[in-house]
């Protein structure tokens, strides 16, 4: 017991201590349940047979009757449809917001720290608030695409079909922006200054410049967010919840959303661990994709 | 030859602070210019407002003829050499020397080819395919250098290239970068706190402090005849002896003033009598002899030997630093006599600062060579 007890003291049992805490954590919090939830996907699973853990194993009928739904393939498509789209609104408008403070003018700093708020704020109250800016008869938007010429009805963003997943996506790019425009700017200020004198020196335009050294040193950075984004955005649960709940008829749910609805609404548990399944292969994904870019540093 | 650079009036502002003050100058093509002074003189300033990274507040900036105060840096055809070097840090030494040419347009082969000739005088040609991080520093700056000569620019700006190196490497490149001018015969600004490098390296030194020109001129002209007592102390090292005086009655000597003692010295001119002053000589002036000898004596403090010199510091206040080539005999606490040779005897005003040149020159009035008048100093 001493020499355990010195061991720690020592140092080295110290270290193994500092590493077998977070990993025995990770183990029981995240591990466990990821191995649960993919061995429930391959077995058929009732409200009957939840509190057990030896439930008839089905190979692969999970995924098979799941790929024979006839709303598999749009739900799908709309995930991703919400992933790129939301993606990419949150990353070219986080990077024009990074660049434009970036230009540090009075009050930049100030300014940058206010629209961190949207991030702050919680999934659902986002959502109520743009339920009100999306509402058909009296929402705001409506109210500007109107006076401006460019709709002549209103558009009934939540309950249309056609534009139903666009509210979402609208609002997810609001809420998701500012982490872009502050990772961004991060990455921005970590760019040497006497770069760009070099390269304004060499005789590159300000074009020029961003093409030929703004891009290329952001490059990590680009990656770990679009990475980061990719899980964010296949985490995004509460706007649905609020603002469409994945309606009307489907056209605006997606995976996250109908995973939650299948296993806690409509209690078939081994679908919903199924598309977990396939949902945790594309998060995987994301996470290498993550890891190797914050992981590959450029720095001369 | 043709004026390259010309500043006419030039003051630049950062806000109250007024960082370079009513700068003249004017640089002959294919010069060698040395900007020298301590830290926040406004050397580097100047350089950046030579390459318009800063923007002069007022006053004419010409180069080669043309007018460039409102000219962006991209249109200068400038090149500089920063001191953190600035290599691309995600393109290859290739790339590095090829991009202000790729960005003008330059077809790749042609760029390439330009590239490999650069670093065939550069000696990197081995390194070409190589990123900044896989380099070490001499090769990084080889790099830097080489990315302004590709350009054929109309004049390079060095910002103080060689402060990250080594000082034996720095010894080395200081050699290749003046034989590297004497082959290329560009105009050349070169931005130093360090008075050797301006010195051995430099046709034409400015010697800057708090944004004025202090002294400008041929690096021996500023140590044989400093301007002032500011330039005189920067330039030499050891430095100059700095040793209060007044002007005795006759007009003809000058006292010495050692604090507890005095001491007389002939200076072979006239000034006005009462008058004081600063006297300095170079430690490389003074010579020893012995006791009652020399012009006055002191007692030795301090003996360090590097082995090709001895530098005797005296237990006078001021302290007087003497250079002795080889080993000289002095000891610790012994007295000593000091000859000063007169020709080298600065005299510079106590308020002012300024030179003082004694009324009729030093010719004339025929200046002994060696001392006369013994004081004793200890």
């Amino acid at each position: 017991m001493k020499r355990i007890l010195s061991s720690v003291t020592d140092g080295k049992g110290f270290d193994i201590g500092l590493v077998v805490l977070p990993l025995g954590f990770l183990f029981v919090m995240s591990g466990l349940p990821l191995v649960y939830n993919v061995v429930m996907s391959f077995q058929e699973v009732d409200m009957f047979s939840l509190g057990s853990f030896a439930r008839p194993f089905v190979g692969f009928r999970n995924y098979v009757d799941l790929f024979s739904q006839h709303e598999t393939r749009p739900i799908l498509f709309n995930t991703a449809l919400f992933v790129v789209a939301s993606i990419a609104g949150q990353f070219a408008i986080g990077f024009g917001l990074a660049l434009f403070f970036w230009t540090n003018f009075p009050g930049a700093s100030w300014l940058r720290g206010l629209f961190l708020v949207s991030w702050v704020m919680p999934g659902l109250v986002v959502g109520a608030i743009w339920n009100w800016i999306l509402s058909g008869d009296f929402g705001v938007l409506n109210f500007l695409l109107r006076e401006t010429g460019v709709i002549d009805g209103n558009i009934f963003w939540r309950s249309d079909p056609n534009y139903s997943l666009w509210a979402v996506i609208i609002a997810n790019i609001w809420l998701g922006t500012s982490f872009n425009m502050i990772l961004l700017s991060v990455g921005l200020s970590g760019i040497p200054k006497d770069l760009y004198e070099a390269a304004e020196l060499d005789g590159a335009n300000a074009l020029q410049r961003f093409w030929t050294i703004t891009l290329p040193m952001m490059r990590s950075t680009i990656g770990a967010i679009i990475a980061l984004g990719l899980i964010f955005t296949l985490q995004q649960f509460d706007l649905f919840a609020a603002i469409t709940s994945g309606g009307p008829n489907n056209t605006s749910n997606v995976t996250q959303y109908w995973a939650w609805d299948l296993s806690f609404r409509q209690y078939d548990f081994a679908k919903g661990a199924t598309i977990s399944v396939i949902m945790i292969v594309f998060v995987m994904f994301a996470s290498v994709v993550y890891v190797r870019s914050t992981r590959h540093e450029v720095r001369g | 030859m043709t004026l390259q650079i010309e500043l006419n009036g030039v003051n630049k502002f950062y806000g109250a602070f007024h960082a370079l003050k009513d700068i003249n100058l004017a640089i002959e093509e294919g010069t060698f210019v040395a900007l020298v002074g301590p830290s926040g003189c406004g050397k580097s300033t100047l350089l950046r407002s030579l390459a318009g990274l800063e923007k002069i507040s007022t006053g004419e900036m010409k180069i080669a003829g043309a007018l460039m105060n409102g000219v962006p840096p991209r249109k200068r055809d400038v090149a500089m050499v920063f001191q953190s070097y600035a290599l691309y840090p995600h393109m290859t030494v290739e790339e590095n020397l090829t991009y202000s040419l790729r960005i003008r347009g330059v077809k790749k082969a042609e760029a390439r080819k330009a590239a490999e000739e650069v670093a065939a005088t550069t000696g990197l040609s081995h390194l070409m395919k190589r990123y900044p991080r896989e380099l070490s520093g001499g090769q990084r700056q080889r790099v830097a250098m080489s990315r302004a000569i590709i350009r054929h620019p109309k004049a390079f700006l060095f910002d103080e290239p060689l402060s990250n190196l080594d000082a034996a490497l720095r010894v080395h490149m200081r050699k290749e970068i003046r034989a590297l001018h004497d082959r290329l015969k560009a105009t050349s600004v070169y931005v130093t706190h360090d008075q050797i490098e301006a010195m051995t390296m430099a046709d034409y030194v400015v010697v800057m402090r708090d944004g004025i020109i202090e002294q400008q001129g041929r690096p021996l002209d500023l140590y044989d005849r400093p301007a002032n007592k500011f330039v005189a102390g920067f330039i030499g090292s050891p430095a100059m002896n700095f040793i209060p005086a007044i002007v005795g009655e006759d007009g003809a000597h000058i006292v010495l003033d050692f604090g507890k003692t005095q001491a007389k010295l002939a200076i072979g001119s006239r000034l006005s009598p009462g008058m004081s002053l600063t006297a300095g000589i170079r430690p490389e002036h003074i010579k020893i002899v012995a006791e009652g000898r020399g012009a006055f004596d002191v007692s030795v403090g301090i003996v360090e030997s590097t082995g090709s010199a001895t530098f005797i510091t005296s237990a006078t206040q001021p302290e007087l630093t003497i250079v002795e080539t080889g080993r000289g005999g002095a000891r610790s606490g012994e007295i000593i006599g000091l000859a000063i040779d007169l020709a080298q005897l600065h005299l510079f005003d106590t308020t002012t600062g300024r030179r003082i040149e004694p009324e009729n020159g030093r010719v004339g009035i025929e200046p002994p060579r060696h001392l006369h008048v013994a004081g004793h100093a200890s």
